[in-house]
């Protein structure tokens, strides 16, 4: 399975369950690099001060919450320490609910969450508790320094964990007049007869992204007739002649300086990982 | 040495689970002889730790020029490859036939003692202890004739370790890795061995022996023994590991550029999905390939195996295994004999190429 994204504790009375958490969905959409037309570089963004007409470094940047227009209250990271985050390592369940009783508006994002080492039996506890009352536990969990409402649900031998949106961050119906206007028998029994023939079980693997589909076909395509845009070699991991780059890499390395920089820094992390992949 | 390897291969032709093998007047006691590290499935025979044995024994003509003067760590299933296995570095203590060098580690700041491997009975010793991958380092402990005036100092820091003999590799090695799948793996598994992934490996494996040697320069290529081929730039120790791995990346790219459909350099495994992946990544001190000859962990008893060129088009990974790399040795002899000698000084050839 992928990485954990989260690792704690469900706390539920005088049990602690050890667990992971894992993301449920990934979106596939298609990312893309803004290039500049006339060179085909990637376009760098910067942080740019209209006042001092420079580029700023981040140790010189600050965040600040503009409370009126052009007025900022500037927060450091010390303020942020300062406040408080209740559920730091723990999923704190406070309350037992009927999945149903949750309009599927609160939903956000969707996690697994898996029992960590010698937790299998609490979990499978929960678990089984939740599935046979078929109810679903209220909690709060904090990710990325930020406090989460959210809802466990067994769901096909796993626990799912819901982030749910706050009530505050739901926006009110808006405010068009739907009129009431009358229905007859005859037109509601044709809507019926309509509705009952594409009635069906839902099969989520009927559906899939046409764009997305249609988009690779057409980066194939161009990969296909070698429509490749290729930046300029402004370094010297960016080179076109094969014989140019490794003279430069020899010479570099004939003169006692590393040849890249940028490759010997990587070192440890990439190799640290590789870890977790079969040796060759 | 045939010698040797014939009265080894007699004594393990007992019937007994144990025994106290003789090999160049040490003693070897070993053990569980009858134990399958590679269980049988379907029609195949499993292979034993006797087996084992025997292989290493009948290949040790061919396969220790390829470990001299290299530490050396193995990954060791002691309950076969289904098993759990490990990775071991260090050893304490040795048989007195067992050749070992102290490095220095920035793991834990002090000194350990590495294996070299430098006889028959040492590799018998590894086979004994369920040792079937063995990784031997890209440089060497001696300098003769290519890296006359390194270091020899490989303890007590990094700064001495770095100067040494042993931060210049012997080869600059890509690994070429195919993550395409034949659709019957498991979620989440590694993509198995298939006939249509190592077809387009073995195309890629050509087209970069073929950009090489428009430069000039000769690499060799060798099986994994799993999925993938292995490809060696054998050079002159002049340059360092950071120059090699410069170097590697320089290939990398340049092979990303020329075939992106192709090839992936990315470090996540999902975005390597359905393409090569061109890890140059490998040329770094204490980081290694499996050496020539070693068993893999597969269910066939694949061995890495060296190929030439003009026979890599009709190889197969599962041709190599410990059934029959030894015969194939025996008849053929070894197409990675004399790489040391064919070492290319990679500056020389360089010029020569910008000056014509």
């Amino acid at each position: 399975m992928a990485r954990a994204i989260w690792s704690g504790s469900i706390s539920f009375g005088m049990v602690t369950i050890p667990v992971k958490l894992y993301g449920a969905t990934e979106s596939k959409d298609i990312a893309f690099n803004l290039l500049h037309t006339s060179c085909g570089t990637r376009l760098k963004q910067m942080r740019w001060c209209p006042t001092d007409e420079a580029e700023v470094p981040w140790n010189e940047t600050a965040r600040g919450y503009e409370y009126a227009k052009g007025q900022f209250v500037v927060l450091t990271e010390e303020d942020f320490e300062k406040l408080p985050l209740p559920s730091k390592h723990t999923i704190d369940l406070s309350a037992f609910v009927a999945e149903s009783e949750i309009d599927p508006v609160f939903y956000e994002r969707s996690y697994y969450l898996a029992p960590d080492e010698r937790a299998e039996k609490p979990y499978a506890l929960l678990f089984q508790a939740l599935e046979e009352k078929k109810l679903a536990a209220v909690a709060t969990i904090t990710i990325r320094k930020k406090e989460q409402l959210c809802v466990l649900r067994p769901q096909a031998g796993v626990l799912m964990l819901e982030t749910l949106y706050y009530p505050d961050e739901i926006r009110a119906q808006p405010e068009v007049e739907i009129k009431t206007a009358k229905v007859s028998g005859r037109e509601l029994e044709m809507a019926f007869t309509l509705i009952d023939l594409l009635r069906k079980p839902f099969d989520p693997a009927e559906y899939k992204d046409n764009y997305r589909e249609a988009l690779e076909k057409l980066i194939e395509a161009k990969l296909e007739g070698r429509d490749v845009v290729t930046a300029p070699a402004a370094r010297e991991t960016k080179v076109i002649d094969l014989a140019d780059a490794l003279r430069k890499s020899v010479e570099a390395a004939r003169k006692g300086a590393k040849p890249k920089a940028a490759a010997s820094r990587r070192r440890t992390a990439p190799a640290a990982r590789r870890r977790t992949r079969k040796v060759s | 040495m045939r010698e040797t390897v014939r009265r080894v291969i007699e004594q393990l032709d007992s019937v007994s689970p144990r025994l106290t093998l003789e090999v160049d007047g040490h003693e070897l006691p070993v053990t569980n002889l009858d134990k399958e590290l590679w269980p049988a499935a379907g029609r195949r025979k499993p292979l034993t730790k006797r087996d084992l044995l025997r292989y290493f024994a009948r290949v040790s003509p061919w396969m220790l020029p390829h470990l001299a003067d290299r530490p050396l760590f193995v990954t060791r299933f002691p309950n076969g490859i289904g098993g759990k296995s490990f990775f071991q570095k260090h050893w304490d203590p040795v048989p007195p036939f067992v050749r070992t060098v102290s490095i220095y580690s920035r793991a834990g700041d002090t000194d350990g003692d590495y294996i070299i491997c430098e006889n028959v009975a040492t590799l018998l010793w590894l086979g004994q202890m369920a040792g079937l991958e063995l990784h031997a380092w890209y440089s060497r402990t001696e300098r003769a004739p290519d890296a006359l005036g390194r270091g020899k100092r490989f303890t007590g820091s990094e700064a001495a370790l770095d100067k040494s003999v042993l931060n210049y590799p012997d080869f600059v090695v890509f690994d070429l890795d195919p993550y395409l799948y034949s659709g019957k793996e498991a979620r989440g598994a590694e993509p198995e061995l298939h006939r249509r992934a190592f077809q387009r490996t073995r195309a890629l494996a050509l087209r970069v022996r073929e950009q090489l040697a428009r430069l000039g320069l000769e690499t060799w290529v060798k099986t994994s023994g799993r999925t993938g081929l292995h490809l060696y730039l054998p050079i002159v120790r002049d340059l360092d590991f950071d120059a090699a791995r410069g170097i590697a990346e320089t290939i990398g790219q340049h092979a990303l550029r020329e075939h992106p459909r192709e090839v992936t350099v990315e470090w996540a495994v999902e975005r390597r999905k359905g393409k090569i992946f061109f890890d140059y990544n490998q040329n770094s001190r204490g980081k290694s390939l499996a050496v020539p000859y070693s068993p893999r962990q597969h269910a066939a008893g694949t061995v890495s195996t060296p190929v030439g060129w003009d026979e890599i088009e009709s190889v197969y990974p599962t041709d190599f295994t410990l059934r029959t790399v030894p015969d194939r040795l025996e008849r053929d002899g070894d197409p990675w004999a004399g790489i040391l000698e064919s070492k290319q000084d990679l500056g020389a050839i360089l010029e020569a190429g910008s000056a014509g």
